[in-house]
């Protein structure tokens, strides 16, 4: 049992790094409608940043959370201003091809800057052990399973009870009556894609001390966050937090009973299993929907 | 359910060119020459650089070519084509090592899995729309090459497997790498062969069909899954037929780079790059990337690695931003019509078929029976036991306030909705009971139906648009579109034959469902409010066309708001209010009962007119 409750552990651990990302996914999916093919790689531009930022000015990762995170919404908006949203009209298959290209160009531009070098930053005293009720956590963990909750809390604060959230749940809603009753929908999308953009940015700081950064870190993250988006129900903040949770438990566990190599294989399944089994109670989206 | 008769086939075997013939048309022979270039080059080049740059894009546009039938034709975008090009090359590879098969068998065992996983994949996946569809896809490419790797005693693993190196034509490992690309230039043949064929075929119709509209297909006869399973398995065999030829010119095979997610996605590109669901787009796109990329990788070397990578995500932003098309679409018919300045054009003749016999059957017998269809949306009854007779040969009008259950019902007389109980019954021409389950079947069994908002293939022209629906009934293209041209001028469409469907006015979108659904040549022909919406010159036409049909022998159902139409039209009347049948008869009599009033006009009205 203690090995059992011990791995649950671990698993909650690492579902909270893939709730970070997952959330931000999700916005962007629920309300701008368009699947992000390239957020593994803004995680990918974050951690380098956070990288170099330790490695050239000394910042703490956990310092240069901040800056990270608005250079991650920047670049969001900018995405959306320059790419998605003269594409918003485009049929469905254009949209998957701009972001999918967006994903292969930035991984081959971090590789023609840093190689294929695996980068890491020095911070031994997050990779040590906390004692927990007779299990054993990593700080580094810890602090990412709290931020996960701050995260998901506070944005349900600002979605339920600011003004610019209750536009954009309007805006995901029903994008024309938002137009009619006057919210700025191209804004909204901007600030939506800067947010899920950011959100990645928190998770690029939290995440570094833990793992190394290579050009390709964003895609081993990326598939594994569809995998909850799809899981939690595509739009919904909370559902991918538990979704997260749910794969990360599932990780840990096959992990150990099945095979290290063999995990994805088994979340990969569950994932085909959700998408062609429960397709529409998942999506909201009844068949013939246009 | 009339075939054509033996006089009219005999004449259209006549009219049909043999196919050499087309050799002398501009098109062709220029696209030949142009294709024979990709061998020509390389030739007289003699440097093996080159040739294994012109080999590298024979394969890749091999395979783009191969994956456009399903992303482009049939609008079902993959992102894990690899999985058929892996397993087409460790099939050949390890049947090379284990039993000494030559891979120019090898290659046809690995297509042969691959079809099978095709089905596999395919059947549960075609539900899934856009972005859902790649995402599963991709799901399957990692799962498959996750396993790959870990069965490492069957792959070789991540450590790789070394392709037995055997020389000659017998093996398909050369030293004078000229010879490889003979066998990529002939697999490219065929993926075009094969792509233009199934372009101009039935198959090829009946995709577009399917992509543009689901349920018009349907309505159309098509069963869409199959016609979908057909294209992904003329993919995947295509698909693995070059794997397994590429395993060989590579000699090194590993999970990562046979079952590559970012391959997948270059295929897509090249197509995208060139022009989707385009015979030629593909290759235009390989042609366009491939040399810089190449060149580039052997040039600057391993200094430069990811700048290709780098080029191509570039590329794929900016041509979404700017060509979303494509080449071919965007220049395409520029360079169609210089082409068939030179010599040898010939205009395709064209044929109208006569008009169909009467339709054959006793006059007022039972042609369909629904009894007692119940229809619960929650806790919505839709239609509440309706019961509905139709006769051979009538009009019948169905009216009813908004909300009442019309086109519901015809819904569940057509096979798009599965009525919670009750059943609909077809009676052929002899009285035989028929119980068609989907829509296609209903389609086949002679119940045309067309649809309240217009369904037309948009990227379609009017004549293919019928043409569609007369596929069902013609074995051979050209009498399905000698019968849509006759359709077409029955009901007034054949000056826009060759509009593009998306971009007629309503009125002419109106006539040209009433058209696709004609050229099913039903027996009972479902029309939902095809007058709304019209000018009254536009009205009139279109009773003038429902008569004639009618005069045909074809048994009408209507649902109409156009009372005067209706009524003038109809021989008989069913009126729904609220998913019930509250009265029905003779158009004079029902206008006068107090229940159809009432359902109008409401019970005030009632009263005060003293009825």
């Amino acid at each position: 049992m203690d090995v059992l409750a011990q791995l649950i552990l671990n698993g909650i651990m690492i579902g909270s790094m893939y709730a970070i990302i997952s959330v931000g996914l999700t916005l962007i999916f629920g309300i701008v409608r368009v699947v992000n093919f390239a957020h593994g790689e803004f995680l990918m531009i974050g951690m380098y940043a956070v990288y170099l930022l330790w490695h050239h000015l000394g910042l703490h990762p956990y310092v240069s959370a901040l800056p990270i995170v608005v250079l991650l919404f920047v670049i969001g908006a900018l995405t959306q201003r320059l790419i998605i949203q003269k594409l918003l009209s485009a049929d469905e298959y254009i949209q998957i091809f701009a972001t999918v290209g967006m994903s292969i160009a930035l991984i081959n531009l971090a590789l023609l800057l840093f190689g294929a070098d695996l980068y890491a930053v020095n911070t031994p005293e997050l990779r040590a052990p906390v004692p927990f009720g007779g299990y054993s956590l990593l700080v580094g963990h810890v602090v990412i399973f709290v931020c996960a909750i701050l995260l998901v809390a506070g944005l349900h604060v600002f979605l339920n009870r600011t003004p610019l959230g209750r536009a954009i749940r309007a805006t995901a809603q029903n994008r024309n009556a938002a137009l009619l009753m006057g919210v700025p929908v191209e804004r909204i999308y901007i600030i939506t894609f800067g947010l899920g953009a950011a959100c990645v940015g928190l998770a690029s700081a939290l995440i570094v001390p833990l793992y190394p950064v290579t050009p390709t870190i964003g895609t081993y993250f990326v598939l594994t966050a569809f995998v909850v988006v799809v899981l939690g129900g595509m739009r919904s903040i909370y559902g991918a937090f538990f979704g997260a949770m749910i794969i990360g438990i599932v990780d840990s566990l096959s992990g150990y009973y099945i095979a290290p190599d063999l995990k994805e294989v088994v979340y990969f399944i569950i994932f085909i299993l959700i998408l062609i089994f429960k397709p529409t109670g998942l999506f909201g989206f009844g068949r013939g929907t246009e | 359910m009339s075939a054509p008769t033996a006089s009219a086939s005999s004449r259209a075997a006549a009219s049909r060119m043999a196919p050499w013939s087309y050799l002398t048309q501009p098109r062709v022979y220029m696209s030949l020459l142009a294709l024979s270039l990709l061998l020509i080059i390389p030739a007289l080049s003699g440097s093996a650089f080159i040739v294994h740059i012109f080999v590298t894009i024979c394969v890749f546009a091999g395979l783009s070519t191969a994956w456009n039938i399903v992303g482009g034709y049939a609008g079902q975008l993959s992102l894990g084509h690899t999985i058929f090009y892996g397993i087409g090359a460790y099939t050949a590879a390890l049947m090379i090592q284990h039993f000494g098969l030559t891979p120019w068998l090898g290659m046809w065992g690995g297509a042969l899995v691959s079809a099978a996983v095709a089905v596999g994949i395919g059947y549960p996946c075609f539900r899934l729309r856009g972005p859902y569809f790649a995402l599963a896809t991709i799901a399957f490419l990692e799962v498959i090459r996750l396993l790959a790797t870990h069965f490492h005693t069957v792959t070789g693993g991540s450590a790789g497997l070394i392709v037995p190196l055997k020389l000659g034509w017998a093996w398909m490992i050369f030293h004078d790498k000229i010879n490889y690309l003979f066998i990529a230039f002939g697999l490219l043949l065929l993926c075009l062969g094969v792509s233009l064929w199934v372009r101009h075929s039935r198959l090829g119709y009946y995709l577009t069909a399917v992509r543009e509209r689901e349920d018009a297909a349907s309505a159309a006869g098509i069963n869409n899954t199959r016609v979908k399973l057909q294209a992904v398995v003329i993919s995947a065999v295509l698909t693995s037929l070059i794997g397994s030829f590429h395993a060989m010119y590579l000699t090194f095979l590993e999970p990562a780079t046979m079952f590559s997610l970012t391959t997948a996605i270059e295929i897509a590109m090249y197509a995208l790059i060139g022009g989707l669901g385009t015979v030629a787009g593909p290759l235009l796109g390989t042609i366009l990337v491939v040399p810089i990329a190449e060149a580039s990788r052997g040039w600057l070397g391993a200094s430069a690695s990811g700048l290709h990578g780098f080029v191509y995500g570039s590329v794929l932003v900016l041509i979404t931003l700017t060509l979303p098309g494509g080449l071919v679409s965007t220049f395409g018919r520029r360079v169609g019509e210089l082409v068939d300045r030179l010599p040898g054009a010939r205009p395709r003749p064209e044929r109208e078929a006569p008009a169909l016999p009467h339709i054959g059957g006793t006059p007022g017998e039972p042609i369909l029976e629904a009894e007692n269809l119940v229809m619960r949306f929650g806790g919505l009854m839709a239609t509440d036991n309706v019961s509905v007779t139709l006769r051979r040969g009538e009009i019948l009008g169905i009216i009813g306030p908004n909300g009442a259950g019309k086109t519901t019902l015809f819904n569940q007389i057509s096979g798009f909705l599965k009525p919670t109980s009750g059943v609909t019954r077809i009676y052929d021409d002899d009285g035989r009971m028929l119980t068609p389950r989907a829509p296609d079947e209903f389609a086949r069994v002679g119940v045309g139906r067309t649809f309240q908002i217009t369904q037309p293939f948009g990227k379609l022209t009017v004549a293919e648009n019928i043409m569609i629906g007369a596929m069902m009934r013609h074995a051979h293209l050209d009498d399905a579109r000698a019968a849509a041209l006759r359709i077409a001028r029955l009901v007034g469409l054949h000056d826009l034959k060759d509009a593009e469907a998306g971009n007629l006015p309503v009125s002419d979108l109106k006539r040209l469902e009433v058209a696709r659904t004609l050229a099913l040549e039903p027996r009972i022909l479902l029309l939902d409010e095809v007058m709304a919406g019209q000018s009254p010159s536009d009205t009139n036409k279109m009773v003038e066309i429902i008569r004639a049909i009618r005069d045909t022998g074809v048994t009408v159902v209507a649902i109409e708001h156009n009372m005067q139409a209706i009524m003038s039209l109809s021989d008989r009347i069913v009126v729904l209010d609220s998913g019930k049948v509250i009265a029905e008869g003779e158009p004079s009599a029902v206008v006068r009962d107090p229940r159809v009033i009432k359902a109008y006009l409401g019970e005030e009205f009632v009263n005060a007119q003293g009825l």
